[in-house]
């Protein structure tokens, strides 16, 4: 109708043109850092709205033998970083003669982040790892690279749900007297699998199955199981 | 930003076995600015009869109080108790009368029938379409925060005691991650011979 | 003086029959014009020593100035023509901060010494990297600093050749020194010794009598990081040898 009245009357006023470069894919990530070992895990769901495009997607990436990165948002920004990163890893050892440190990549990450200050990548990053003394670490970013060193951290569509239960088992927050244990290898891949049941009771965006990483001085060992598909 | 995010807060209710629990915060601010830490959320409707308002500090209060009109007035009417869910479709009717022009609350309804103590749990969105459930019920500015709670702490047939420290937990740790409520909870635990209130001490930042 | 100048000598990119590049030679024989600078390394730490020439008693000495830091944990020593030297320190100095602010780690003294290695190899290139110049550089560059491995020492010359050492010599007195730091250099040295040997060396290579004013001598230890001696210190180790 309007285009015929607009031929019509001849009104050819000015027209916007729209243009979307983002969609939001979901996705959960989470890492948690121990004395000597760091568990990264994300769910495989990937959606877009109310529909399902993979139930075997995860969204962890091993970055190297002491390195996992979670990256989940917009999916085509998370293949084209992951991709950019693996690149700057190879050129690193390359010219450096050394693999990059979970620190430096956690650096780096952050720079290349704020180099897209003004058309960001749409991604929600948490690297887990080792560090330099061998001890576990976690390293949390928002999408334009403001990041920081951490315990513990969610991430991504369910983060709301997962990150205060994660302030109360890990961080015993809120519990008066509490004797503070340092967290072990079992019981925090334990609890990782605990919230992502939770999660995916209430997030559509978080289901199908969980991929556990856990990060040793030894290397990289991988689990996956199966969360709720509806 | 939304009107029922205006003024902030966290509330939630919980099945135990023969008891419930609903448990509020106590912030009342404007935005970012908290003004009081002692604002009552939740208004006992009977003897074994609780409402959490979350939403709109104005229209809790003219909520809670037209509410209270009606509810004596079914009461002197009826000359009984009413019984929870009876109060839920009394709420859900006064909600909708304004569904074009609706208070800014979602409700949360935590009760034990007046005559066979059968617990009862119940939530609204502000033009009363009503949920109950057999586990637990959430609504406020920080509702994603209490589902990833309420999910991983709760389980069926809780003690009162029990059911005291899973319903606290669950609210303090899910509105410590809302920048809008906290500031102090409490918590009611409702048995068939006694209501037990408590003031919970809360991170106040 | 133009006898001996050949049509190899116009290009400075172009081989000559017997595959040389005269004018990266010609830069090469430039540096054993410059005054001496000598690095040792130690598993203490790291040292270089320079002198420095006061041709007139107007010059006001502390404004000669060859060595400097590139980093904290690195220092530079030259020799040559100290105005290139500028561009080379200066491109030090960014990637060194680069890397810094990319990786959060104090870069490698090799990376340091390759990446300013690649800006005195793009010489002669008409659309070359910012800084490149139309000739090679007419300087030689002793980096010394401490990283991952320990204490490091590389030389770097107009070619943009970098070989790591022990202990080396460059300028004019580079010969004799070279051959003095073999016969003392072992790989036990203290760093007081290294500090205390670059000098004895540098008073036998240099014409004019050494003194607190015509020396320079810096350290880069995982103390003190890179430090420039003062002139009491210097005086100190001085009344030694």
């Amino acid at each position: 109708m309007d285009s015929q009245m607009n031929e019509l009357y001849g009104n050819n006023g000015p027209k916007q043109v729209h243009f979307s470069p983002y969609a939001f894919n979901g996705g959960t990530v989470l890492a948690v850092a121990g004395e000597d070992f760091a568990v990264v895990a994300s769910d495989t769901r990937l959606s877009e709205g109310f529909s399902i495009h993979s139930r075997d997607t995860p969204k962890t990436y091993k970055l190297s033998d002491k390195t996992v990165l979670g990256s989940c948002g917009f999916h085509g920004d998370v293949l084209t970083l992951t991709k950019v990163i693996g690149a700057r890893l190879k050129m690193f050892e390359h010219s450096h003669n050394k693999k990059m440190s979970t620190s430096s990549i956690a650096a780096m990450l952050s720079t290349m982040l704020y180099y897209k200050r003004f058309f960001p990548y749409y991604v929600y990053n948490i690297i887990g790892g080792i560090d330099d003394e061998g001890k576990g670490c976690v390293y949390s970013f928002d999408p334009v690279g403001s990041y920081e060193r951490e315990a513990y951290r969610a991430g991504g569509s369910a983060s709301s749900m997962l990150q205060p239960l994660l302030d109360n088992q890990i961080g015993f927050k809120n519990q008066e007297g509490a004797t503070v244990v340092p967290l072990s290898k079992e019981k925090a891949v334990a609890l990782v699998k605990d919230v992502f049941i939770s999660a995916a009771e209430r997030d559509i965006y978080t289901g199908d199955a969980i991929i556990v990483q856990v990060v040793t001085k030894d290397g990289v060992k991988t689990e996956q199981f199966p969360l709720r598909k509806d | 930003m939304s009107i029922l995010d205006y003024n902030g807060a966290a509330i939630m209710a919980m099945k135990g076995k023969d008891c419930v629990a609903i448990a509020a915060d106590r912030r009342f601010g404007v935005q970012a600015q908290t003004v009081s830490m002692d604002f009552d959320k939740i208004f006992e409707m009977g003897p074994h009869l609780y409402i959490g308002l979350p939403g709109l500090a104005t229209d809790v209060q003219t909520v809670s109080q037209r509410l209270n009109f009606r509810l004596k007035m079914y009461e002197l009417r009826e000359n009984r108790k009413i019984k929870p869910k009876t109060f839920m479709s009394m709420v859900s009717n006064l909600l909708y009368e304004r569904r074009f022009g609706p208070y800014f609350v979602e409700p949360v309804i935590a009760g034990l029938d007046p005559k066979t103590f059968q617990p009862f749990i119940a939530s609204m969105d502000l033009i009363g379409c009503p949920m109950i459930t057999d586990d637990f019920v959430v609504s406020g500015t920080c509702s994603e925060q209490m589902y990833g709670m309420c999910e991983s702490l709760w389980e069926p047939n809780l003690e009162p005691e029990d059911l005291f420290e899973t319903i606290s937990q669950a609210l303090m740790n899910a509105f410590d991650r809302d920048a809008v409520s906290g500031w102090g909870a409490v918590v009611y635990i409702i048995e068939k011979d006694k209501v037990t209130k408590r003031l919970l001490k809360t991170r106040m930042d | 003086m133009f006898l001996t100048r050949s049509e190899y000598d116009r290009g400075v990119n172009t081989f000559s029959p017997e595959g040389r590049l005269f004018q990266v030679e010609y830069a090469i024989e430039a540096i054993k014009l410059g005054s001496t600078a000598i690095g040792i390394q130690s598993s203490e730490g790291t040292v270089l020593a320079v002198e420095k020439r006061v041709t007139s008693p107007l010059i006001e000495p502390s404004s000669i100035e060859k060595i400097m830091e590139v980093d904290t944990h690195i220092g530079c020593a030259m020799s040559g023509l100290i105005a290139d030297s500028r561009t080379l320190i200066d491109r030090a100095r960014v990637e060194a901060q680069n890397h810094w602010f990319t990786y959060n780690e104090r870069m490698s003294i090799e990376s340091v010494t390759q990446a300013v290695s690649n800006l005195a190899l793009a010489f002669g290139d008409d659309d070359a990297e910012p800084g490149a110049m139309s000739r090679p550089f007419g300087v030689a560059l002793l980096f010394a600093g401490i990283d991952e491995k320990g204490p490091q020492l590389y030389h770097m010359d107009p070619s943009g050749t970098f070989i790591q050492y022990d202990a080396k010599a460059i300028g004019s007195g580079s010969e004799g020194a070279q051959q003095a730091l073999q016969e003392v250099f072992h790989k036990s040295i203290t760093l007081k010794e290294a500090c205390k040997s670059a000098l004895t060396i540098l008073k036998q290579v240099m014409e004019e009598k050494l003194n607190s004013t015509n020396v320079e001598l810096a350290t880069v230890t995982p103390e003190r990081n890179f430090h420039m001696f003062s002139k009491e210190e210097l005086e100190n180790v001085i009344k030694d040898i």
